[in-house]
């Protein structure tokens, strides 16, 4: 399989790239002492790590330049060390977080500070819930952070639809 | 920090405040005129000192100069003439500003006077002419029917013309003009807000923070395809959550249908091949550009092709020949790299592979 070869032509550096290289050598290493996964558990387990795997080899290739990625990174790295029930701890946390901070920027520029404009009907909300560390983020970032991070999933995307293609010919 | 040439306000009042109505217009009319003619040369000099960016204070400046002065209207007695919007072609030398925030902020930010540069040589006759910087008021700001139809430029001039109406009509004492014969620093920002716009520190950040937000959303619709219809933030906002949630399923889904593949032992095959072929890839690409037919798939392809592959990465020495195995290798996937296409190049590889075989 050459995917990786497959994909890398133009910019050796760029995020394609690394993103692809990253996540060919995670799925190696998943797959390499497993035989093919009969049992539905089995596969949900290898779903699972493979999603780790492409959402923290993108996370790893953009770095830190991004607050989303950071986030990603380190809810993924918290994810193998405390076990998955983590990944939902830590999601109540973020959000805790936010509350406070929503509350100190309220507390402190009453009307001056009003974090809400973008009202919409709890889009903004929901847009936070999608995007890993939006809960903590102010509306402007935010939206810089969407706009980031649905450029590499379109990338994760692109990417992982070759490598299914290589994979499964038929 | 006194610009030079800017907007005149109404109620500019030409050397000591509150002079008789009737000689300040027309000493008014004359210092406008002349300070019209001022070229916006002097931005260099004192767009240092203004706290706002060169470009903005720039922009300003030639929005304050007209070609002419207009007739004043005859809303007020002794208006001065009005400040059309310059619709003059901008001196090579400025720069618009693109962000919007700055944009607004120059709008928010009328800075009346001009700075006495020699070149006008039009030292208003009156000796005590001054252009001084303009005082904030809180609450005095006129209704400015903030279309956004309207141009920026349209809006400013309009939004002046009223401020200046309402200045002669309310009082006098609001602001002056000082003329600045040199550069002097003012420690902070005076600003006149627009009309129907409260002057508040908290609303000037709050607009400011709108107008990113706004551009951030603009930079969010050219994203997402099919958004640039859609006018309205919320609505927006609605098919940037579907997009991204899309591709968030398309990822998972992806990534179930990894996990259900076969697994294969391919930990050094890309590594080899990678390095292997690069050298070759540019040589065989020619060769390898016509693309050949798809292939049947048989139903064992897949099995036979996973074997030579394993067997090529890790023994590399394949039992059954491995120059041609390295050459059916290198030179689908010159195709391959080069091409950088879809399922095509996966069909010759593959296809290639299987007639080997």
């Amino acid at each position: 399989m050459n995917s990786r070869s497959l994909l890398l032509s133009p910019n050796p550096n760029s995020l394609k790239s690394r993103f692809t290289k990253g996540l060919l050598r995670a799925l190696s290493r998943i797959n390499k002492h497993r035989q093919q996964p009969r049992s539905s558990r089995e596969i949900r387990k290898r779903h699972r790590l493979i999603k780790a795997a492409a959402y923290g080899s993108m996370a790893s290739s953009v770095g830190n330049r991004r607050a989303w990625s950071r986030a990603l990174l380190w809810k993924i790295r918290n994810q193998t060390r405390r076990g998955y029930a983590a990944t939902r701890n830590i999601g109540s946390s973020t959000r805790q977080l936010s509350m406070k901070k929503r509350i100190c920027d309220l507390q402190k520029g009453n009307n001056s500070k009003n974090r809400v404009e973008v009202g919409g009907l709890g889009q903004v909300d929901k847009l936070r819930r999608l995007v890993p560390g939006g809960q903590v983020m102010h509306t402007c970032s935010l939206l810089e952070e969407t706009a980031h991070y649905m450029k590499c999933l379109a990338t994760q995307v692109k990417v992982m639809t070759r490598i299914v293609e290589v994979y499964n010919i038929p | 920090m006194d610009p030079t040439a800017g907007n005149v306000p109404g109620s500019a009042v030409p050397g000591p405040d509150h002079e008789e109505p009737g000689l300040e217009t027309l000493q008014f009319r004359e210092e406008i005129q002349r300070l019209i003619t001022v070229p916006p040369d002097n931005a260099s000099s004192f767009t240092a000192l203004l706290e706002l960016p060169p470009t903005q204070a720039m922009e300003l400046l030639h929005l304050s100069p007209e070609s002419e002065p207009n007739p004043a209207p005859a809303a007020v007695s002794g208006e001065p003439p009005l400040l059309k919007p310059c619709a003059h072609p901008f001196n090579s030398s400025l720069t618009f500003p693109s962000n919007a925030t700055l944009i607004e902020r120059a709008a928010k930010f009328s800075i009346f006077g001009g700075d006495q540069s020699p070149e006008t040589g039009a030292v208003p006759s009156n000796p005590g002419v001054n252009l001084e910087k303009v005082k904030s008021e809180p609450a005095e700001s006129d209704s400015n029917p903030n279309s956004s139809q309207e141009t920026k430029s349209n809006q400013r001039s309009s939004a002046k013309r009223k401020e200046r109406e309402k200045k002669v009509k309310v009082s006098m004492k609001k602001s002056k003009i000082e003329a600045k014969e040199d550069a002097d620093k003012i420690p902070y920002v005076h600003v006149r807000a627009r009309r129907g716009q409260a002057t508040d520190s908290h609303s000037l950040a709050e607009r400011a923070r709108r107008e990113k937000i706004n551009a951030r959303m603009k930079l969010l619709q050219e994203l997402v395809p099919g958004c640039n219809k859609i006018s309205g933030t919320a609505l927006v906002l609605d098919e940037i959550i579907n997009h991204v949630q899309s591709l968030q399923r398309q990822v998972e889904f992806l990534s179930m249908r990894l996990a259900t593949v076969d697994p294969r032992i391919d930990s050094n095959l890309d590594h080899l091949l990678a390095t292997e072929s690069l050298s070759l890839m540019q040589s065989n690409f020619s060769s390898m550009a016509p693309p050949i037919m798809w292939p049947e798939l048989p139903i064992n392809g897949n099995r036979q092709q996973y074997q030579q592959q394993w067997h090529f990465d890790a023994l590399h020495q394949p039992g059954w020949g491995r120059e041609e195995d390295n050459h059916i290798f290198i030179t689908p996937e010159a195709s391959l790299i080069s091409c950088n296409s879809s399922a095509n190049s996966a069909s010759l590889h593959t296809g290639h592979v299987k007639t080997e075989l």
